[in-house]
């Protein structure tokens, strides 16, 4: 009775989420009468406790029920329940992190980081380690799908590839779309040999979430797109809502920076300064963590500049007007904060600067980066932490790194009805375009649209044609990463098992080297009819080039199979040194936006570390894996600052619409002091209408109600210059969270002590 | 009101398999006694008595692990490839029409894996090694191999099909685990405090000088 008694008032706000959202399955009703949850997961308990009990005994051996099934012929290595193991790529992020597979009895079990990479040196993040749920999918896409009407019908390969042949037949290459997210090595190579074929221009390569802003920012002010930046060298690091411990650029090698950093550097304890609108991961890791008035980051690091006081010229002259007064009033820093931060980086060099995409994503994007960048030149950090990156000297294999400048243009020509056949590789569009540019509307426009795809996406739902691909652990290829670390390296990418869906009557999936071997075929058949397929098609391209890529001395067989053995590598590739002096020519900062009467609140899209742009959601353990910061799990949710939320009546779990001019959003709000009080925050990556059973219907997708602003110089897409207003719904949840009551269960012992601000004394802190 | 039914119900239940539980399942008692299993039917009538039969009754007297290469190697002794099957079979004319013989090499030109049927099959929270005990008492202890293998297999030269005839009960494992079995130093069975490090339990003395240790009987040594 006491069970029935507590869980009876839990029952109801539960009950109240179950109609709320259709996130879970209706209430389960038994016999006319409502049957809860918990009263389900009882009898399950107890149903299962009674099962386990008549279990029990000596009768338990089962003879003769399970099949054990032989090898016909085997290797020497293959021995049952002893794993081999086999050096890979992850392919979950383009970090380009070398993996190995630990393989038993043929199927692929874990996977761990390679430590020869220079990259990941051995580690992986949650995001690498769900790269099984993605082999393993339920819902992967098993046979090439032909739309007829509503539905899909299952043709083979000759028959979707005799249809593109058809289809292609009489439109010219610059009716032709091809959008891809990041590609590099072969694969690029082969791509653009067949756009090559027909003359086709339109490569668009999309990435929703790319520091684009900051390549060219960085090509600017340092001559090259992605410098190597010495964290571990720097004894002070300065980051602009960074998140590199979560997920800037390549997370997994900066932790193990920050890691040395942390040790630091001659005995020297290395100090982390975050300034961001909204905590990440790296800022909860700060040393201190300072909130900063959205877009207003370059006028902080201007202040700084101007703080330092040791600018001269042009520099001195553009910093003139940016006083602490002023920049304090701007942004919301105090005086004696800026005098701290001033004070930090003289004591201690070389210090880093780094510019995240917090900075960059406003219209001014471009400016806020090249001013933070201005502030690592002034303190000398050009050539210290900011380094040259080596680069692999085949420049056909170098990455296509993705932005959504790409998007706009492909929206546009797809919008005036320029494209008659669209192909869409390793993006989701359709998901990750704010809703603002009516990216499905124009999609539509193109007659025939080709998706390759693991998934039935919401892109691969609009598509005429859906070719199914292989897994990344089943197919080849390989990947030159954007970042390099200290050397520049080539990764391989190899089966770790056969196909699980390798398909009869010729269906099942396929790799997208092959799929391209197959294309380009119908154009230059002459040229590729060597290549029976993809593998022989790398095999042959790398053996060309073997001396260059280490293996001179070699026969060609030693040469591959050491190749692939290691899976990486490794080349002494030509530097080039930074140039570019970036002056403050140029630089102009808005001052902050006034507070708009009707939309007050500045929409901050929160990129988490384990779901990113959403690609990924339909892999149970990264909707599982709580957020680092909010540690809630399978839903999306409304960061907002407790005084706004007081201000507003708005309490954790009440549900909130989220209006902008551009549609609105429903979801649950969690009180949150890491964020500024005008801004709030909803993760991306969630609220999917389709991609499989783990994604579809959880959460919501703040990119629907993204106002279409770019970047002025770049044209990039601003992420966080939309504005919405918050209203409560009037109906409640629980916040399904790990994390207890405020402060945590510390059952008294002061594991983490609090402390109220007024009584830090900053003075004695870092 | 509905609620107090339920939980009734619920109650009701409980007791129904505590009193199951009660009814058909005596607590596990140490026993060495034999327990013939359920004869199975596989898909080719494997004679074991004729590959590792004695010869004076027709056998070929071939060593277990010939064919069950992995059990000193590996948890599991596994079922040899056709391959190895054929690796014989192809030079021995003799027995080619044998109907048994030609369901095999119908498997091996197809390439066609055979699916046997698991005889000996634990459940799947115990974790059994036959490297291990393979180990420990034919290369340590140096016991003829069918002997070793027969402990918990029967005795297999004189089936057709293996047929389980151990109980494979958990009071069945720790009655042998609960014998003083010889310990041989330079076998390298380790001994003295190492041995806790492999969860065996310190081998003592006896009357006539032997070195002796119990099997381990550490709960997580099976049940990981």
């Amino acid at each position: 009775m006491m069970n029935s008694g507590s869980a009876k008032h839990l029952i109801k706000p539960l009950a109240i989420r179950l109609s709320e959202q259709t996130t879970l399955a209706e209430s389960l009703v038994v016999a006319g009468h409502p049957f809860d949850r918990r009263d389900f997961l009882k009898v399950l308990g107890w149903g299962g406790a009674a099962v386990a009990l008549s279990g029990c005994g000596n009768g338990s051996v089962e003879d003769g029920k399970e099949t054990v099934v032989s090898y016909v012929e085997t290797n020497d290595y293959m021995i049952p329940s002893i794993s081999v193991y086999f050096n890979s790529t992850c392919a979950q992020c383009d970090a380009g992190c070398s993996i190995t597979g630990r393989v038993r009895e043929g199927r692929v079990l874990k996977l761990e980081g390679n430590p020869d990479s220079t990259i990941n040196r051995g580690k992986t993040c949650g995001l690498g380690q769900a790269g099984v749920q993605h082999h393993y999918n339920p819902d992967r896409v098993r046979a090439p799908l032909l739309r007829t009407g509503d539905s899909g019908e299952a043709i083979t390969w000759e028959k979707a590839y005799a249809l593109i042949a058809e289809k292609m037949n009489g439109v010219s290459g610059e009716e032709i779309a091809f959008l891809s997210g990041g590609v590099s090595g072969h694969l690029k190579a082969l791509l653009g040999n067949y756009l090559d074929s027909f003359g086709c221009k339109n490569h668009f390569v999309y990435e929703a979430i790319a520091p684009a802003v900051l390549r060219a920012a960085n090509k600017k002010s340092y001559g090259v797109e992605m410098p190597r930046f010495s964290i571990n060298k720097a004894k002070v690091v300065l980051s602009f809502g960074a998140d590199f411990l979560g997920s800037w650029i390549s997370p997994v090698h900066f932790s193990q920076q920050y890691a040395q950093f942390r040790k630091g550097v001659d005995g020297q304890r290395g100090v982390l300064v975050q300034v961001e609108s909204k905590m990440t991961l790296t800022g909860a890791n700060a040393d201190r963590w300072l909130v900063v008035r959205p877009g207003t980051e370059g006028i902080l690091a201007l202040g700084i500049i101007n703080a330092l006081g040791t600018a001269t010229g042009d520099i001195a002259a553009a910093v003139k007007g940016y006083d602490k007064a002023r920049v304090s009033k701007d942004t919301g820093v105090s005086a004696e904060q800026i005098d701290k931060i001033a004070a930090l980086l003289k004591a201690r060099t070389p210090s880093l600067v780094l510019a995240g995409s917090a900075a960059e994503g406003y219209a001014h994007g471009s400016q806020n980066a090249a001013a933070i960048n201005l502030l690592n030149q002034v303190l000398g950090n050009v050539g210290k932490t900011v380094e040259a990156a080596e680069v692999v000297p085949f420049p056909q294999m170098a990455p296509a790194t993705g932005n959504t400048a790409a998007l706009k243009s492909l929206n546009d020509g797809l919008a005036a009805g320029r494209f008659k056949i669209l192909f869409s590789y390793a993006a989701n569009p359709v998901f990750t375009a704010p809703g603002a540019m009516k990216f499905t509307d124009n999609m539509a426009k193109a007659g025939f649209k080709v998706a390759f795809a693991h998934y039935l996406d919401e892109t691969a739902l609009q598509a005429d044609l859906v070719l199914p691909l292989d897994s990344a652990l089943e197919d080849w290829g390989t990947q030159v990463p954007e970042y390099m670390a200290t050397c520049a390296q080539i990764n391989i990418q190899q089966p770790l098992m056969e196909k699980l869906h390798a398909g009869t009557d010729g269906k099942g999936t396929r790799g997208m080297g092959d799929i391209l071997l197959a294309l380009i075929k119908q154009r230059r058949g002459e040229d590729y009819k060597k290549f029976d397929d993809y593998y022989s098609y790398l095999r042959a391209a790398m053996l060309q080039n073997k001396g260059a890529l280490g293996g001179g001395k070699v026969d060609d067989d030693t040469f591959w199979d050491e190749t692939l053995s290691k899976g990486i590598i490794k080349l002494e590739g030509p530097v080039t040194a930074l140039s570019g002096k970036a002056g403050a020519a140029g630089l102009s900062l808005p001052a902050p936006a006034a507070i708009d009467a009707q939309y007050p609140l500045q929409l901050i899209p929160g990129v988490n570390a384990s779901l990113r742009d959403g690609r990924h959601t339909n892999q149970p353990w990264l909707q599982e894996s709580p957020d680092p910061l909010t540690t809630i799990v399978w839903d999306s949710w409304v960061e907002i600052h407790p005084k706004k939320a007081a201000e507003l009546g708005i309490e954790e779990g009440d549900i909130v619409e989220v209006t902008g001019k551009n549609g609105s959003i429903k979801a649950q709000a969690y009180l949150f002091p890491g964020i500024h009080p005008d801004a709030i925050s909803i993760p991306l990556g969630r609220g999917h209408e389709a991609l499989g059973r783990y994604a579809k219907g959880y959460g919501v997708n703040p990119f629907q109600i993204l106002d279409a602003v770019f970047d002025k110089e770049t044209g990039e897409l601003a992420l966080h210059e939309t504005r919405v207003k918050v209203s409560k719904t009037g109906s409640r949840v629980i916040v399904i969270k790990d994390e207890g009551p405020a402060g945590g269960k510390q059952m008294g012992k002061k594991i983490a002590a609090r402390l109220p601000s007024d009584k830090v004394k900053l003075s004695e802190e870092v | 009101m509905h609620r107090i039914l339920r939980l009734s119900v619920l109650l009701l239940g409980l007791c129904a398999a505590v009193s199951s539980y009660a009814a058909d399942a005596p607590p596990p008692a140490l026993t060495t006694e034999d327990d013939l299993g359920p004869a199975i039917e596989q898909p080719i009538d494997f004679p074991h008595f004729r590959h590792a039969g004695d010869a004076d009754k027709g056998g070929m007297e071939i060593n277990c692990m010939y064919c069950h290469t992995y059990a000193r190697r590996s948890m599991v002794s596994g079922i040899p490839p056709i391959q190895k099957c054929i690796g014989c079979h192809q030079s021995i004319e003799s027995v080619r029409d044998k109907p048994r013989i030609k369901q095999l090499f119908e498997a091996w030109d197809a390439k066609k894996a055979i699916p046997w049927k698991k005889v000996h099959d634990l459940p799947d929270f115990v974790r059994f090694s036959h490297e291990r005990h393979i180990q420990r008492f034919i290369f340590q202890l140096n016991r003829p191999v069918q002997e070793v293998c027969g402990y918990c297999h029967g005795n297999v030269k004189e089936m057709t099909v293996a047929r389980r005839s151990k109980q494979l009960s958990m009071g069945w494992c720790v009655s042998c685990h609960e014998k003083d079995h010889p310990v041989t130093a330079e076998g390298g069975t380790p001994v003295g405090e190492q041995a806790y490090w492999y969860s065996m339990r310190k081998p003592l003395i006896d009357a006539s000088g032997i070195v002796k240790a119990k099997g381990p009987n550490d709960c997580s040594v099976c049940h990981k």
